[in-house]
């Protein structure tokens, strides 16, 4: 996909009918950022692997031999987790229902396999889990710590923020805790109200020291949860909760990173530049077949002159520390930019990325830079289809950007 | 406590008759942990001092025994003394422990077909929860986890509110269909509004305890929270508050056996939520909170002394979660059909209640008929009458949110909004048909000037 089609060419038959109320959901499953086929999987960009060690007295494995499997996100987190225990006898897996398989599915099997000391249930106390996680972590250990949901991470937040965040710098550089991964799953699922659809990343982003990392993709999740498992710094790895089951790919099943802080674009594009991370990449990409197609409902107000246009998209991933040299050399070339997140508009990465973008690239600019955000409500329930941003809004947002 | 007094001074002499007045300081007393040649006492605390080197890990010997009134066949123990209930309240009790299942099995299966979001039962704590809420004061101030809905009910909390909040329909007034099924909140039933994150209410319910005490209340706050949440450091705050500041509050223990998946043998490895209590230097009693004679008189009783020392009291009701977690859950991934079933049958809060009923010449078949085929009718026309409202406006998205002037971000995404619904709202599909969800059809915004 990277660096494929301009989105302006996308086949966009599948998507012009309108989507249920639901708008990107059910887009996840034909999505085109989807890698389906052995072949598209295995030439993923920038994937690493990390094996070839494991075949020093024989030819590593060529690419043409790799093997991929179909998974879903949580599959391929649970794939992920149990390469980690394998590889490393230090790392532990542990949180709230953790041994049964976790709420979500993602540690399924693993207890059985590694055992009850290496992967087990915590009692449910959120900064028990992070100061426990701390602990064997400064012990020079691999600890995967899972905290339920990410709307309930807020008790640990002192440990995250002003622990784990700060042990390296506080200590001139002689303790540190690398080996801590914190994993939670985050945004909206369309009916989780207040508490279980909020994407709290803004909160951590004054975070220094850690990192903070939200894949949209059964491989991506692989990939770049095993290179946050292993950098040397923590890492809060958010997981969009909705892409659990909905996102299938085929996955490599060999062990193999993707880098951190480091953007991914997935539709180049010349005219326009979308910063997105997680769920909404899939409502972006409905909203560029619809820009280039717009079904009768829509048409009156998308005019002819922008259909045609080429929109780049990038795909963050890693939020803390972020990519900033891929978002300027792209803006620089689009002269456009929208930023997309479900979490709210203040506080929101939007705002840092926006005025970093205005910075730089003030001169280059041909439109302010527009964000597409939740609003600065609490998520609620039965109005979560107009709080989310999805794919009419950041249409919008995006034909109102090309001809500001 | 000085401003406490001083408040009561200013109160005056009939308040301070009214309301008995805060406990005076204590200073620590160490327990005698046996009885032996006296050594004195630690320098400046009055602690006993011991030649012996001897480690203790429990305060009674043994474990916490279970208070219990009714056997498993409804028979009152030998040696229990029978509560002083009357036919009328026993009836009571024994109705809206019926009530509570009759709501489950509706609200779990519309759930199950899509009708409503989430749902959590109450099957196998309708004891614990009906039998602890009529022990109270209806206007004690009840602090909720989730599961307690019963104790609304027994408050008078009407089918109809129970299905508006869960529908999130124009008539939720509870959460205005912000927050999701279950949530409920109802001032007028002195019962606060729930919220997800666990254990949250449990420090609260000391400050609510504490405010009552200063505002001269003959109402304590009542905290219900489950052995999972007690887990969570707002457990430990919340006691050590309730019990050092003081302030009187009643925790109410739901020891129903899982977290989730998670039993409560991995959730802790003392005796229980009970064992905590002397830690805080606090009155505790553990219960059967299948028991709901039991649970009835342990907590009227833990109520008094709350309400006379101004400080908490714990109450652990040990009982079981029949049900799955929540309708996200099927607990058969984690414990067996059969384990579920044995519970049902061995120790049935419904069946104790009943048999007591009827040896007592207070309930009959006939009754238990009638009373199964009308709550059911009830639920049902309740869900039906609901099923049919609509939400509350799409505008009440934007509200409460501030009390005063509503700030310029708000009013600038109202606008976004009006703006986005006025120039696709109309025609484009989704949005068309989910407007029609709301009361005013989303008028505010597209036809706004
Ligand atoms: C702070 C926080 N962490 C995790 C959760 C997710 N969660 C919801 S209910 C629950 C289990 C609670 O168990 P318990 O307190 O025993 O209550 P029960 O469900 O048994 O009534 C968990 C882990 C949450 N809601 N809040
Ligand atoms: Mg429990």
């Amino acid at each position: 996909m990277a660096g494929t089609t301009a989105p302006g060419g996308v086949d966009a038959s599948a998507s012009v009918e309108p989507p249920p109320a639901g708008g990107h959901l059910p887009s996840v499953a034909t999505s085109r950022l989807m890698r389906s086929t052995r072949d598209s999987a295995l030439r993923t960009p920038g994937l690493h692997w990390n094996d070839v060690e494991e075949h020093a007295h024989g030819p590593s494995p060529v690419v043409g031999q790799r093997q991929t499997q179909k998974m879903n996100m949580y599959q391929a987190i649970r794939d992920a987790l149990s390469i980690a225990l394998t590889k490393d006898d230090s790392a532990i897996v542990f949180g709230e229902d953790v041994s049964f398989g976790g709420v979500f599915r993602t540690s399924m099997g693993l207890a059985e396999e590694f055992g009850r000391e290496r992967v087990f249930n915590t009692p449910l106390t959120e900064q028990g889990i992070v100061g426990f996680a701390i602990g064997t972590a400064a012990m020079g250990q691999t600890a995967i710590a899972e905290i339920q949901f990410s709307d309930y991470i807020f008790p640990a937040f002192d440990q995250i923020v002003n622990e784990a965040a700060k042990f390296r710098y506080r200590s001139g550089g002689q303790y540190n805790v690398g080996g801590l991964t914190i994993r939670s799953p985050t945004m909206a699922v369309g009916h989780g109200g207040l508490y279980h659809s909020q994407s709290p990343e803004g909160y951590f982003l004054g975070a220094a020291g850690m990192k903070i990392v939200v894949p949209r993709s059964p491989i991506q999740a692989k990939g770049l949860l095993l290179a946050s498992i292993r950098d040397p710094n923590p890492v809060l790895f958010l997981e969009p909760k909705i892409l659990y089951r909905s996102a299938v790919e085929q996955v490599p099943i060999d062990d193999y990173t993707l880098p951190l802080s480091s953007a991914e674009t997935v539709f180049r594009g010349s005219d326009l530049t979308i910063l997105t991370y997680g769920t909404p990449l899939f409502s972006v990409e409905t909203a560029l077949a619809l820009l280039a197609n717009p079904p009768e409902s829509i048409a009156h107000a998308i005019p002819a002159s922008v259909r045609g246009a080429s929109i780049e998209v990038l795909d963050l991933r890693t939020l803390l520390p972020w990519d900033m040299s891929a978002i300027e050399e792209s803006v620089r070339r689009t002269r456009r930019c929208v930023v997309v997140h479900e979490a709210g508009r203040i506080g929101g990465l939007g705002a840092d990325m926006a005025a970093e973008i205005q910075e730089r690239c003030f001169l280059r600019l041909e439109a302010p830079v527009r964000r597409v955000t939740g609003w600065d409500t609490p998520v609620p329930l039965q109005y979560e289809k107009f709080y989310i941003p999805d794919a009419l809004r950041i249409l919008d947002a995006v034909v109102e950007t090309l001809t500001f | 406590m000085a401003s406490l007094r001083a408040i009561a001074r200013r109160g005056g002499r009939r308040a301070l008759t009214a309301i008995p007045a805060p406990p005076a300081f204590v200073p620590l007393q160490a327990r005698r942990l046996h009885d032996q040649v006296n050594h004195g006492t630690l320098p400046h605390t009055g602690l006993p001092l011991t030649p012996k080197l001897e480690f203790f890990n429990s305060v009674a010997s043994g474990p916490i025994p279970t208070f219990r009134v009714l056997d498993g066949e409804g028979r009152v123990l030998e040696g229990a003394e029978e509560p002083e209930i009357d036919r009328e309240l026993a009836r009571r009790l024994y109705e809206n422990m019926n009530l509570l299942p009759a709501l489950d099995n509706l609200l779990y299966n519309v759930q199950r077909q899509g009708k409503i979001s989430f749902y959590m039962t109450s099957y196998g704590e309708e004891a614990s929860i009906i039998g602890s809420a009529a022990a109270l004061d209806n206007a004690d101030e009840v602090l909720g986890q989730y599961r307690e809905m019963g104790v609304l009910l027994w408050r008078g909390y009407t089918l109809d509110s129970v299905m508006a909040q869960c529908l999130g329909n124009q008539e939720d007034i509870a959460t205005k269909g912000r927050q999701m099924p279950v949530h409920f909140g109802s001032p007028t039933h002195h019962f606060m509004t729930i919220s997800s994150p666990l254990a949250t209410q449990i420090p609260q319910a000391a400050g609510v305890g504490y405010a009552l005490r200063r505002m001269r209340k003959p109402q304590i706050a009542v905290c219900y929270f489950g052995e999972g949440a007690a887990s969570e450091g707002d457990f430990h705050a919340g006691l050590l508050l309730a019990s050092t500041v003081p302030s009187p509050t009643l925790y109410f223990a739901r020891n129903n056996g899982f977290a989730i998946s998670t039993p409560a043998a991995e959730q802790y490895h003392g005796d229980g939520i009970a064992s905590r209590g002397p830690g805080y230097g606090i009155d505790t009693i553990r219960v059967d909170g299948n028991d709901v004679l039991a649970v009835y008189v342990a907590v009227k009783e833990a109520r008094r002394r709350c309400l006379e020392q101004g400080r908490a009291v714990l109450v652990e009701a040990m009982t079981y979660r029949v049900g799955h977690h929540s309708t996200s859950d099927d607990s058969f991934a984690y414990r067996s059909r059969a384990e579920v079933e044995d519970r049902k049958k061995i120790d049935n809060p419904h069946i104790r209640l009943r048999l007591y009923l009827q040896s007592k010449g207070w309930w009959t078949a006939e009754e238990e008929e009638e009373l199964k085929s009308r709550l059911k009718k009830e639920v049902l026309t309740a869900f039906k009458r609901a099923e049919k409202l609509k939400r509350f406006p799409l505008e009440t998205m934007f509200g409460d949110i501030y009390a005063g002037e509503e700030p310029w971000n708000i009013k600038e995404q109202k606008e976004e909004l009006a703006r986005l619904l006025k120039k696709y709202g109309n025609t484009w599909e989704p949005w068309k048909n989910e407007l029609q969800k709301f009361e005013n059809n989303g008028k505010e915004f597209t036809e706004k000037s």
